[in-house]
């Protein structure tokens, strides 16, 4: 087993910290496979208790505006993006990956800064909300959640914490190399900048887990209604009578 | 850490193959602990250093199937374990393609060309002395470039292509080899492959930590020189503190065919000015299809340093490179 912290001397000859360790890369790789893989065969053993899927015909209710839908999927790929180029040269991988990252950085930033103000002001801010009386959800079948499910507020401010995390750092980071808006100062003190690699090494580690986690539900059967709706914008009435409390959630009627 | 210098070696494995099969073995179940080494001229200092500690050296001289200089159907081919002496001296190389001898006799000095080989003068490490004092920068895995730092001494550091990274290509043959269209014989365990030697060398961009395309358990066997380019008229210049022993601020190497006094092709890279050796295409196409002469070179000069980003200590290199050029030029 490897460290987490990596160490180097300083050109004074002090010990600072250097960023993480990749070797955590490996374990989280290795953990969320098998904590993955273990949630399947559970939920294939579980499979005969279910109830019956609920149809997707019928009236459709609006679950996920248009603009929403597009930043989701923006924000997806440039995630993705970011986690590819930035791993690629940690596994050895020799692509000319720096400009890609920072670009999607870039993108990202943006992403959720309009995300942010958009929250805020034009959306159910109140729905994502993760409230005590959440918590008891998942223990107790009769009670519904409202637009989101505790799983899915607790998915959402879990990658919220950790993409703010990525975006900070990275943006500092990004302080430190050219860029078409600047040229670098390369003047960050060594033990700062070393901070700043290693929380930003931890939080990508973290922001692969849970995308990892993401894509495993939003293509489970039983989820893939939500994924469906993040494509389309809808859910059916009997998917939301099923999996939603009405009196929680009130959508429109879907176009 | 720095280290300070034991001036002597540390203890080491040797192994000194005497056939292809078993360097490659070697090369390949030794991996990264593996230390690949011709002459030893950019080896010793690291190891009696310490800043770089493998377990075992694989050491190639003994290995005759990759040394000499031989002529093949569509040119000449060259051992990576030739020394740069053999090069300097060899009619082949001096009738045919004089471009490579010009430069083989400028690197370092004649006891190190006795000793030093191409492959070894091609697959040196990065000459910047913040990394070869051990330092933990970006090229040795670190999160930072001293030489690029508000303080950093980086007269002798690149011009172009910088990325996190600003160190240069320290070998005199790289350019000539390019400027001469060669192409590399890279061979593993698991087979050979073709390099041209242009594609050859890696800038920070792609890997920061490695100046070469050659994987773990791959070794430079041999240099192929394409008659092409045999006896066109070469420029081979050098700009160094010393005359002898030093490496480059910067160089130049050159390969026109000229007919006529006019130019029918060229190809033109500088050296010193990027961690790969920098093909001059635009000026290459400037001058394509004109009069050889001072007038030209007067003219396209300037095209030579076009997006160069000077470091705080290395302006002085854009006009170095560009008054090298027009020499070039002009013959």
């Amino acid at each position: 087993m490897g460290e987490i912290v990596r160490y180097k001397r300083d050109v004074w000859g002090e010990e600072v910290i250097l960023g993480v360790s990749w070797d955590l890369l490996w374990v989280i790789a290795v953990a969320v496979l098998v904590l993955l893989a273990a949630h399947a065969i559970i939920m294939a053993a579980l499979a005969n208790k279910k109830m019956d899927k609920p149809s997707a015909e019928g009236r459709r209710v609006l679950r996920h505006e248009t603009i929403d839908r597009a930043f989701h999927w923006l924000m997806a790929a440039s995630i993705l993006v970011l986690i590819a180029t930035g791993v690629a040269p940690i596994i050895g991988l020799r692509i000319a990956w720096l400009n890609i990252h920072w670009i999607s950085g870039c993108l990202l930033t943006f992403i959720v800064l309009f995300h942010i103000v958009r929250s805020m002001f034009w959306q159910d801010f109140k729905s994502m909300i993760l409230g005590p009386g959440d918590f008891g959800e998942p223990f107790d079948s009769a009670k519904k959640p409202g637009k989101y499910s505790f799983e899915q507020k607790g998915m959402h401010w879990a990658v919220t914490v950790v993409v703010l995390a990525v975006v900070v750092t990275g943006v500092l980071m990004f302080l430190q190399i050219d860029s078409p808006f600047w040229d670098r100062t390369n003047s960050m003190a060594e033990d700062q900048l070393g901070l700043v690699f290693l929380l930003h090494g931890l939080s990508t580690l973290a922001l692969i887990a849970l995308v990892a986690t993401h894509i495993y539900f939003a293509v489970r059967p039983e989820k893939l209604f939500y994924t469906r709706s993040m494509i389309s914008g809808w859910i059916s009435e009997d998917e939301m009578a099923a999996n939603h409390d009405p009196s929680r959630w009130s959508p429109k009627e879907a176009d | 850490m720095p280290a300070t210098s034991h001036d002597v070696m540390p203890d080491i494995e040797l192994y000194q193959p005497t056939d292809e099969e078993n360097a490659l073995a070697l090369a390949n179940s030794l991996g990264s602990d593996g230390w690949i080494l011709g002459g030893g001229q950019d080896t010793y200092g690291w190891l009696k250093d310490r800043n770089k500690t493998p377990v075992a050296m694989i050491e190639l001289t003994q290995i005759d199937a990759w040394k000499g200089i031989k002529e093949t159907a569509d040119g000449v081919e060259i051992g990576a374990v030739t020394t740069l002496t053999e090069i300097v001296q060899n009619p082949l190389i001096q009738s045919k393609f004089a471009l490579l001898a010009t430069a083989a006799s400028k690197v370092a000095s004649p006891q190190i060309r006795n000793v030093g080989t191409l492959g070894g003068n091609l697959n040196q490490d990065a000459r910047c002395w913040y990394y070869r004092r051990g330092l933990d920068c970006y090229r040795a895995g670190g999160n930072i470039c001293y030489a690029d730092s508000p303080e950093g001494l980086n007269r002798e550091h690149a011009l172009f292509g910088a990325s996190r990274c600003v160190a240069v290509t320290a070998s005199d043959t790289a350019p000539a080899l390019v400027a001469l269209d060669a192409t590399m014989v890279v061979a593993s365990s698991s087979g050979q492959r073709l390099v041209s030697a242009q594609d050859f060398f890696v800038g920070p961009d792609r890997d920061i930590t490695s100046m070469t395309v050659l994987n773990e358990g791959e070794i430079l066997t041999a240099v192929r020189l394409p008659n092409e380019w045999a006896n066109a008229e070469f420029y081979f210049e050098k700009v160094a503190d010393r005359n002898v022993w030093d490496f480059a601020l910067v160089n130049v190497a050159a390969a026109m065919k000229v007919s006529g006094g006019s130019i029918e092709d060229a190809r033109i890279v500088c050296g010193a000015v990027e961690c790969t050796p920098r093909r001059l295409e635009a000026v290459e196409n400037a001058v394509r299809g004109q009069q050889r002469s001072e007038q030209l070179a007067n003219q396209v000069a300037a095209i030579a340093s076009d997006g160069a980003r000077p470091l705080n200590y290395n302006h002085f290199k854009v006009p170095l490179m560009e008054n090298l050029v027009k020499r070039a030029i002009r013959g």
